[in-house]
């Protein structure tokens, strides 16, 4: 039987979803005989070919992570999401309550130990989109893992029920929030 | 109460007329979820998470506030409502700021249960990211207004069970707030810091600096003990974690004795001065210098060989009985000094004077009424004290005798009124002339015909015949009619209570509490031989050192020698300035103080979480102190070092 094709992608992040799935240490060598990772940061390659399962990481907070968002879904027949800042928006969403100009004033020039600061501003650095959002008020996502970071065994839970081509929706005992 | 019958989920159960479909559930075991609904507080059906389907209604209902009626049939678990509460999870969620991975609380929310419970791992709203202001200016509690979510439970907490009436909800819809009086801050409004609406609010939207990263509810043990700030007694839930506080809890909120204040909720656990750790002895150089029990019981010792007369023993009333009792016997076994007091004695002489003064028929301290009926009295008398400042529960209930009893409050006081949001009337005599100004209030009562049939006898009419209205006016400062009006207000009323405190007991003047006795008797302010009079008395165990008789008083104006186990009460300038030119003074405390800086030697002592025994409560009511923690560093209980000095001394004690 061909392997399940498995791409994923990170956005606003900090990566703590994907370590918490090389977490599942040796769980990762039964899951290789059944799953094929694509394109992945774990694999470092960044051009989604057409795969079974989606994952995204993150939240959406500039165009370039819209971009990543939609790229990916047009490419998966099923997106899942991990973790907070996918699921609601997160703790990136704390950048919500002001507004970009303020958050880039206060990072790159106000802060006690900046001196000159300014901010920057490149072709190449995406700008900041006005709402930190949740993938799916960008895409539309088929199942949700949330945790900050979610548990290694709520990450198997989930890739086990999609391996067995259920869609899954986390036990109350294994839902985190934090 | 008649009894009903409904069906609730195909189940026939019974219950009360009256109840609510919420009440009827949980007493019969079937789960409801709720939210904005709190054990002992009224219920007002803000959240919707108790919703339930009810034939013949057209839409589904807060079973919160739903009374129950006879034959009704009703679902609390159909797919539809489920789907219901996950909505409005939902919804909540979107309103303020419920991120978890940023909020002390997580862990001990009721908001996040009932998300996990709903499996709640997506939202299907746009979240509205209000910017709202954090109050953390208030000493112990702050007001996190993005972690809201607006069900109330702390205004109806501050109303109904502190009654403080300090929180209500300010603007309206989106903008609403749960605001400190007309949005003043915390720290400058009404509030007391009793804590009620930290206990009762299921976010992290209120909450105590005291109690922060200290632990979370499941990793501490839960132990229940009596407060040893003051002797009201109230129930502590005390979380323990690695032998460390985390938090005190009331046990219930709805006890009279229940809702906790800011001393028993959050003072206990503020820093305290450095523990003493190891006896300590003074020094060739004159410093004090750490050493072994063996050692400091061996000075002890020797200068009890040397000379015992002169020696006195002076205790605190913060300890339990059975420190007390032993100590009484080292004192007068082993010292073999008569010459013994606890630190709040002089209360206890002025107290019983003005008992014995009053019929001289033997009664004692129980004589006085149980705390529980100011919540039933009409009119209340504050004299001579200040329970918001001693015993703030004292002054929870005569607030919530005053806003849910309409009792009329009349505070004396020569130099504030005490209850500047609640009195009635406040009588301001000229200071000194608070006995004046209660003998003219019982002669107004007599006067006036106030008084119960054969109550007020002709020996007491006598000595009143000097307090004429006029006289008592000019003495006092105070004019006539409002001495008539406060007489009359007491003298109308069906269950009066009198209140007094420690501005009388200062005032040395056991006449004033006979007084206090005598109008409480002549208006028939009594029950079952108990006089409706309450003193408020200094420390937890006041009363119990006192029925023990350890409150003879010091024999001497200065003792030579004194044995002072202070325990873990703190130093006053009184004590320091009637310490000094003290020969040899033995401290047993639990901090480095003024007063250890005066001693020959130091010995340790336990703090209250570690001590275990017996209490009195200022009503009477003996309760028992637990042990919460392991004593600090396996110090020895206050016990086992008067054991060690008595056997050094040939005396077995036990």
């Amino acid at each position: 039987m061909a392997k399940v094709k498995v791409a994923t992608a990170w956005l606003d992040c900090c990566s703590g979803c994907h370590m918490s799935f090389l977490d599942l240490d040796e769980a990762l060598i039964d899951l290789a005989d059944v799953m094929e990772l694509t394109a992945t940061p774990i694999t470092d390659i960044k051009e989604f070919s057409s795969v079974d399962i989606g994952i995204i990481e993150g939240s959406v907070s500039n165009p370039h992570d819209e971009e990543v968002a939609k790229d990916l879904r047009a490419n998966c027949k099923i997106l899942m999401v991990l973790g907070d800042c996918a699921c609601f928006g997160g703790i990136n969403s704390m950048r919500n309550l002001f507004t970009k100009e303020e958050v880039l004033r206060r990072y790159y020039i106000e802060t006690e130990s900046t001196k000159n600061g300014k901010i920057p501003s490149s072709e190449d650095i995406p700008p900041l989109l006005e709402q930190v959002k949740p993938v799916n008020q960008v895409v539309k996502v088929d199942c949700y893992v949330p945790g900050c970071p979610p548990s290694s065994k709520a990450i198997h839970y989930a890739l086990t029920e999609l391996l067995e081509g259920r869609i899954p929706v986390l036990p109350s005992e294994m839902m985190r929030f934090d | 109460m008649n009894e009903i019958t409904l069906a609730i989920n195909d189940r026939q159960v019974k219950g009360k007329e009256g109840d609510t479909v919420l009440e009827i559930c949980q007493a019969n075991g079937i789960d409801v979820p709720t939210l904005c609904h709190h054990e002992g507080l009224s219920d007002v059906g803000a959240c919707r998470m108790c919703v339930v389907e009810i034939e013949k209604e057209r839409s589904p209902v807060p079973a919160c506030t739903y009374l129950a009626r006879d034959g009704l049939v009703v679902k609390t678990n159909t797919e539809q409502l489920e789907r219901y509460r996950r909505q409005i999870l939902e919804l909540i969620f979107t309103e303020h700021n419920h991120f978890c991975m940023f909020c002390e609380q997580s862990e001990d929310c009721e908001l996040q249960k009932l998300a996990y419970r709903y499996q709640m791992d997506n939202v299907r709203y746009p979240y509205t990211f209000p910017s709202l202001p954090v109050d953390a200016l208030s000493d112990y509690l702050v007001i996190d207004h993005n972690r809201c979510i607006l069900c109330g439970r702390c205004i109806r907490a501050c109303s109904e069970v502190a009654a403080s009436h300090t929180l209500d909800f300010s603007q309206r819809g989106w903008k609403a707030l749960v605001s400190a009086d007309l949005e003043q801050p915390l720290g400058e409004s009404s509030c007391t810091s009793c804590g009620a609406c930290v206990q009762a609010c299921p976010t992290g939207a209120i909450f105590s600096k005291l109690n922060l990263y200290k632990g979370k509810t499941d990793e501490c043990q839960q132990i229940k003990t009596v407060c040893p700030a003051c002797g009201v007694g109230c129930e502590l839930n005390v979380l323990v974690k690695d032998n460390n506080l985390v938090r005190i809890e009331a046990p219930s909120l709805t006890e009279p004795r229940g809702p906790l204040c800011r001393m028993g909720r959050f003072r206990l656990l503020e820093p305290t001065p450095p523990r003493i750790t190891s006896p300590l002895v003074r020094g060739k150089q004159g410093e004090l210098e750490e050493c072994s029990l063996d050692k400091a019981v061996q000075v002890i010792v020797e200068r009890l060989a040397e000379a015992k007369d002169g020696f006195a023993g002076m205790i605190s009333t913060r300890v339990p009985n059975e420190t007390l009792s032993l100590f009484n016997k080292f004192i007068g076994e082993v010292v073999g000094s008569d010459s013994i007091d606890t630190r709040d004695g002089e209360s206890y002489r002025i107290i019983s004077e003005g008992i014995r003064l009053f019929q001289n028929n033997g009664r004692g301290l129980d004589i006085e009424c149980p705390i529980e009926d100011i919540l039933e009295a009409d009119c209340i008398i504050v004299v001579g004290a200040d329970p918001e400042k001693t015993n703030p529960i004292i002054s929870t209930l005569v607030r919530r005798a005053v806003s849910q009893r309409k009792a009329k409050l009349i505070v004396i006081d020569s130099s504030r009124d005490v209850f500047p949001l609640w009195t009635d009337l406040w009588l301001k005599p000229r200071a000194g002339s608070e006995g004046v100004l209660l003998n003219g209030l019982a002669k107004i009562l007599i006067d006036k015909g106030l008084v119960g049939p054969g109550k007020a006898q002709a020996e007491l009419i006598q000595s009143l015949s000097q307090y004429e209205t006029g006289e008592v006016s000019r003495t006092t400062g105070i004019e006539n009619e409002r001495l008539e009006l406060a007489a009359e207000m007491y003298g109308w009323a069906e269950h009066g209570v009198i209140i007094y405190g420690e501005g009388l007991l200062q005032g040395n003047d056991a006449s004033s509490i006979t007084t206090i006795l005598n109008l409480a008797n002549i208006t028939g302010n009594q029950v079952e031989g108990e006089l409706r009079v309450i003193s408020l008395k200094p420390c937890a165990n006041s009363r119990g050192a006192w029925e023990l008789g350890l409150a003879k008083g010091i024999k001497q104006d200065k003792p030579k020698g004194l044995y002072l186990l202070l325990a873990d009460e703190r130093e006053s300038e009184e004590l320091l300035s009637w310490l000094k030119g003290i020969d040899f003074l033995v401290v047993q405390t639990s901090y480095y103080s003024s007063v250890t800086s005066l001693a020959n030697v130091v010995l340790p002592s336990p703090i209250w979480a570690e001590r275990e025994g017996k209490y009195v409560t200022t009503d009477g009511r003996v309760l028992e102190l637990k042990q919460v923690l392991q004593p600090k560093d396996g110090l020895p209980q206050d016990q086992e070092i008067l054991i060690e000095i008595s056997k050094k001394l040939g005396h077995r004690l036990s």
